[in-house]
């Protein structure tokens, strides 16, 4: 996958100790496959845009504004360089506050990752020094930043040559686990537990990302593909004779459909008996 | 349980033992503060809406369908039908596939956790067994099933009484740390420098409990916006002076010696410590209309 232009740009802090730094996300749906929304009738891409909701006329990206409601039909508009001057060392650094045992902050909670770097050479070396002391402390740091217009709990872990750094889910975001486990039995039945022990044993891997292919992805990439061939071929014809065009185009899909079938029902088997 | 929907029933498998599971929610995201968009020129809100983008007339929701782009930029339509098509029938069965040490998983690729919980009460035997023994050989299952309309795959661990299933991303929605880090420079750091920031670790080491976090931004938020009504000039945001490499032991050094004798006080920049007003203002900011979505 192709490096990313930074997503947050600023400071990494350890008591007097600063440097500048990127943060890019870890994960992307760039490659994911999208379909547009098409206009049935022209067939044409549908765009959205904004429109004055009294005047109904459309509005020009350079009168667009952001408006912070006071009351009703009273905004107090704010620009992107207003927003910069909200008072919270947390919009433009990562202080870390305290440091706790790596493993402790429960998988729950995790949101989303981040990749942490120094963002120039002169900070090379003390995000080293910070990396490298949580590493050989086993520890991983706790702080807080502006993302998103939310002020968030983070966590940065040390991973290589960077930081990992995951946002928090808040206190209201998680559901209590009681609501759900409170009547589950705490006791277990020893034979089953050593049988099933005996089958996770035999079946111990390495971690791979092969472990999270997706078939469907590929099944739908091929129907694209598959989909523009079949126009394509109908277009060369359509000089020759218009008449023949539809049924052709159609014959082709439903055997790519069967096709496509097929092949998904056989990766599904392969997995199971793997 | 009661209230709580599952969002998946099916079946838990681990070798020739399974029983009936439900699914749960176990987090949801709420949302950041939205603004209203309002035209400058007005003062009027905007409202959005989708057009056609040559003909320029709006479309309504039932003459929207679903394309993609060719590469001569012309789109073809695609049948519903023919996507759903693509998605294999469920089975309905979460199996194991295959079962990784819990610190060998690369969690960069979480994406949503569930509560598994047993359906019935002649499942709890099965689902006891299952989730102690994942327990004791600390061990997470890897088991893939059709859900919520995609081929999932699922990382199983046992959590307390019960067991949390984490739906991962696809390998192609993730970039490795590896990857990711591999152009970073590797510096060699000096022992002293090494110790007095381990120094400064350990004078920082405590508890930290995620459910207490608080947010506050609304707050900051709102306090910019009453200056901003008042016509007050906004403060701006003052420079950060960064460690210079010839700076760096010194401030390490300062660091040290000064976590030393603070290390007992409470700290202000602890916002844990915030007032209750905090509290219940940025609960009531979340519960706002959702954020547009653009399509």
């Amino acid at each position: 996958m192709a490096p990313r232009r930074p997503y947050w740009r600023g400071y990494l802090k350890l008591s007097l100790v600063t440097c500048p730094v990127a943060m890019t996300p870890a994960t992307s749906e760039s490659e994911k496959v999208r379909f547009h929304t098409l206009h049935k009738e022209t067939g044409n891409r549908v765009v959205s845009q904004y429109i004055d909701s009294i005047t109904g006329k459309p509005v020009k990206d350079e009168h667009e504004a952001k408006g912070y409601e006071r009351g009703e039909n009273d905004y107090v508009l704010l620009t992107d360089e207003d927003l910069e001057a909200v008072e919270l060392e947390t919009v433009r650094t990562i202080d870390i506050e305290k440091f706790v045992p790596r493993g402790s902050i429960e998988w729950v909670y995790l949101e989303t990752p981040y990749y942490l770097t120094a963002n120039d050479k002169i900070g090379d070396e003390a995000f080293a020094v910070i990396r490298q002391a949580m590493e050989a402390e086993s520890v991983v740091g706790i702080s807080r930043v502006v993302l998103g217009r939310r002020e968030r709990a983070v966590v940065l872990e040390p991973r290589g040559q960077g930081i990992v750094v995951w946002t928090l889910r808040f206190g209201d975001e998680v559901r209590p686990e009681n609501e759900y486990f409170s009547g589950i039995d705490k006791k277990s039945d020893a034979k089953g537990v050593s049988a099933i022990e005996a089958v996770i044993k035999k079946r111990m891997k390495d971690w791979s990302p092969e472990m999270v292919s997706d078939p469907i992805q590929e099944s739908l990439l091929k129907l694209i593909a598959d989909k523009k061939k079949a126009k394509k071929q109908s277009k060369a014809k359509t000089s020759k004779s218009k008449e023949d065009d539809d049924g052709e185009e159609e014959s082709n899909v439903v055997n790519i459909m069967d096709a496509l079938k097929k092949s998904v029902a056989k990766e599904l088997q392969s997995r199971k008996a793997g | 349980m009661a209230g709580h929907r599952a969002q998946w029933k099916g079946h838990l498998k681990i070798g020739d033992l399974s029983c009936a599971v439900g699914l749960y929610t176990a987090a949801s995201t709420s949302d950041r503060i939205s603004f209203n968009m309002i035209n400058e020129s007005t003062g009027n809100r905007l409202k959005r809406e989708f057009i056609d983008s040559e003909t320029e007339e709006v479309v309504e929701r039932d003459q929207q369908v679903k394309g993609f782009e060719t590469d001569n930029g012309d789109y073809i339509m695609i049948d519903p039908d023919e996507v759903a098509a693509v998605i294999p029938d469920s089975d309905k069965m979460l199996e194991a596939e295959a079962f990784v040490p819990c610190g060998k998983i690369d969690d960069v690729y979480f994406d949503k956790p569930y509560y598994l919980v047993p359906v019935d009460d002649a499942d709890h035997e099965a689902f006891t067994s299952i989730r102690d023994a994942l327990s004791k050989t600390s061990a997470t299952a890897i088991a893939r099933t059709v859900l919520f309309r995609r081929m999932r795959t699922v990382l199983i661990r046992a959590h307390g009484k019960g067991i949390i299933a984490t739906t991962l991303n696809y390998d192609y929605e993730v970039r490795t740390s590896k990857e990711a880090f591999k152009d970073v420079a590797k510096v060699k750091v000096e022992a002293e420098m090494l110790d007095l920031a381990k120094h400064i670790i350990g004078t920082k080491k405590g508890d930290f409990d995620p459910a207490k976090f608080e947010d506050r931004y609304e707050d900051a938020l709102a306090a910019l916006v009453k200056a901003k009504a008042e016509g007050k000039t906004l403060p701006k945001p003052k420079p950060i002076k960064v460690s210079k490499p010839n700076d760096l032991l010194k401030a390490l050094q300062e660091s040290a010696g000064m976590e030393k004798s603070s290390a007992k006080k409470p700290k202000a920049a602890n916002a844990n410590s915030g007032k209750k007003a905090t509290a219940s203002k940025s609960t009531k900011s979340r519960a706002k209309p959702a954020k547009k979505k653009a399509s």
